[in-house]
């Protein structure tokens, strides 16, 4: 801890917010993406707590609880989707996902 | 031990809730009770009885909005915070509430005969429909950014399922896992705004720094000393980032006309007014509560996202011709209407078009655009072809004669969305209109106008395939029936429309 400071975590924050980000807009399975989207929640709750600690704030530490469970129904309700979608049509890649066009 | 937890049992004491505030949220309560009635009753309820459920549902939701009508403890007046903070009520919000449980409440008469005739469960649509109203009720009330991102993603979490709810429908499917990677990033990036400015005013001294009042401090004394710091901002760009994807405002709007057009129809009215409503609300709330101390730096930014949605839905309806995508990409438009609205009130804060203000015009116009969007809806969810996508601009071919009910229900629905002038959706229109007048903002008005008159040819387009276009040879003309149910629901829409224009000009 002594030889952290603020701007380390947030750096590490940044670049995994980044790393998911690029996930999201690149990758074309939908699996992958879907990490990727956890990912970015994931870093966006680390620089919550790295701000609790070191302002010595309460508040930040306390919404992560409801992040991580926010972030577990949706994955529950997301994977759900997608294995129904498996299911139908035998793939999850995005380029696939067509049925819908003008 | 770390020493600030020594000093969390007298803070409890002061923050625990009192009695007074549970019942400024009775409403809420009795929502989110309803929607656990329904999944009590489809677990007891013999099969004989189980279309009982969405009567229950919809007599619960019409004696809470009563209950919401009445003069009880949960309307306020004034503005009265509760939960230490937490929510803070006052009349736009109680206006809003009304928003939410009249949407959910004409979606669940939409929904009953439509997920009946394709063999869905009933009961699971209307449990996670009321949950989501509730929760929509709840964000309109937040006023800390744990109640708000809470609130926010129990409503985005059910959406997820009810836009996927056809589980046999590719279509639907698609759509959900579409909307569900879209909300999924616009969530991430809404929270990432929040810890940023969490972590940047806590940084500089602000205790409390995700209650909306502390914020709005914090920023006014530090916009008056100019150190409101870049992390600040990217923060406040995030989350309203995140509240135009909800909006669905450019250039957050490329995921609504593939959803709209997936989901069961239902389903997509409830996202077009409902979840509208709420980044609507949202947005006022945000950018004339907490974010007003910068509104010179944010008016700019949504002065162009007002007439980039406004373009950009206007032009991308008039180049499609599926009815549900049409339908959603004029829906962006309406949201560039209000994103016009609230830059007004960013220019000249305070500023008011016939004695409404902003947030009176913007609850003004989401209520017109709920009637407008539930008549057209209405006549849409009656025509099988429109949902299972054969060629569904020809589904309406014909409409006149199969039902001429349904065709003035699709009239009076498209003529409210247009605003064409005895309808409510002109008098919200032309609110919006001036207000920016009174702003001032003459280009925003400039896109506004050009936007209504293009809007004119797509909407009445899709009415003149009802009207007047010839049918197809071999097609079955058959008359359709009409549940008496839906000629009343018809019958008090049209004249909700038609009334409430003259009420909101001369009510006052």
């Amino acid at each position: 801890m002594e030889n952290t400071s603020l701007a380390h975590h947030l750096i590490l924050a940044g670049l995994l917010f980044v790393l998911g980000l690029t996930g999201v807009l690149l990758r074309r399975n939908l699996l992958v993406v879907y990490m990727c989207l956890e990912l970015m929640l994931a870093a966006a709750t680390l620089a919550l707590v790295a701000f609790s600690r070191f302002n010595r704030t309460m508040d930040g530490a306390v919404l992560v609880f409801f992040v991580i469970t926010v972030a577990a129904a949706e994955v529950a309700v997301g994977l759900a989707l997608i294995v129904a979608l498996f299911r139908k049509r035998g793939t999850v890649q995005s380029d696939a996902l067509t049925t819908l066009r003008d | 031990m770390i020493p600030f937890l020594a000093d969390i049992d007298p803070v409890f004491k002061v923050l625990a809730p009192r009695p007074a505030d549970w019942l400024t949220i009775l409403p809420e309560i009795a929502v989110a009770g309803l929607s656990l009635l329904c999944l009590l009753q489809a677990m007891f309820l013999p099969k004989a009885l189980r279309s009982l459920i969405p009567i229950t549902a919809r007599a619960g939701l019409i004696l809470v909005a009563i209950m919401a009508l009445t003069n009880g403890p949960w309307v306020q007046s004034a503005d009265v915070a509760s939960f230490a903070g937490l929510l803070r009520q006052n009349l736009p919000t109680d206006g809003v509430r009304m928003v939410f449980l009249l949407s959910a409440l004409l979606t669940s008469f939409l929904a009953e005969g439509f997920l009946r005739e394709r063999d869905a469960a009933v009961a699971d649509y209307h449990h996670v429909l009321l949950v989501v109203t509730a929760a929509f009720m709840l964000l309109a009330q937040s006023n800390h950014f744990v109640t708000f991102f809470l609130a926010l993603e129990t409503a985005a979490v059910g959406l997820y399922v009810l836009v996927g709810y056809l589980r046999r429908s590719e279509a639907s499917l698609e759509a959900g896992v579409k909307y569900l990677v879209a909300g999924g990033l616009s969530s991430a990036l809404l929270l990432m705004g929040i810890v940023l400015v969490y972590g940047a005013l806590g940084s500089a001294g602000v205790a409390d720094s995700l209650n909306f009042t502390q914020i709005g401090k914090a920023l006014a004394a530090q916009s008056a000393a100019h150190t409101v710091s870049p992390l600040t901002l990217t923060g406040i760009a995030l989350i309203l980032g995140g509240v135009a994807f909800k909006l669905g405002a450019f250039p957050f709007h490329t995921w609504i006309p593939d959803v709209y057009q997936g989901a069961p129809t239902p389903t997509t009215a409830f996202l077009g007014t409902a979840s509208k409503a709420a980044g609507a609300f949202t947005l006022v709330l945000l950018a004339t509560g907490p974010f007003a101390p910068i509104a010179m730096k944010l008016a700019p930014l949504l002065a162009v996202g007002a007439v980039l949605t406004l373009l950009a839905g206007n032009l991308g309806a008039l180049a499609t011709i599926d009815v549900k995508r049409t339908l959603a990409l004029s829906g962006v438009s309406h949201a560039g209407f209000i994103l016009a609205a609230v830059t007004a009130a960013l220019v000249v804060p305070g500023v008011t078009a016939v004695g409404y203000d902003v947030e009176q015009v913007v609850v003004i116009y989401l209520l017109a655009y709920v009637i407008g969007t539930f008549l057209t809806a209405q006549a849409l969810v009656s025509l099988p072809a429109v949902e299972d996508h054969r060629r569904p601009q020809l589904a309406l071919r014909g409409l006149l004669r199969r039902s001429p009910l349904l065709a003035s229900s699709l009239g009076f629905g498209i003529g409210s969305l247009a605003g064409v002038p005895p309808s409510v959706g002109f008098i919200a229109k032309l609110l919006v209109l001036t207000l920016l007048v009174s702003a001032k903002l003459w280009w925003v008005l400039g896109a506004a106008l050009i936007g209504v008159a293009i809007s004119i040819h797509y909407y009445f387009s899709i009415l003149r395939e009802a009207v007047v276009r010839p049918t197809e040879d071999n097609e079955e003309l058959a008359p359709l029936e009409i549940p008496s149910g839906t000629r009343f629901l018809i019958g008090a829409l049209t004249a909700a429309s038609i009334i409430g224009g003259l009420f909101v000009l001369f009510g006052r």
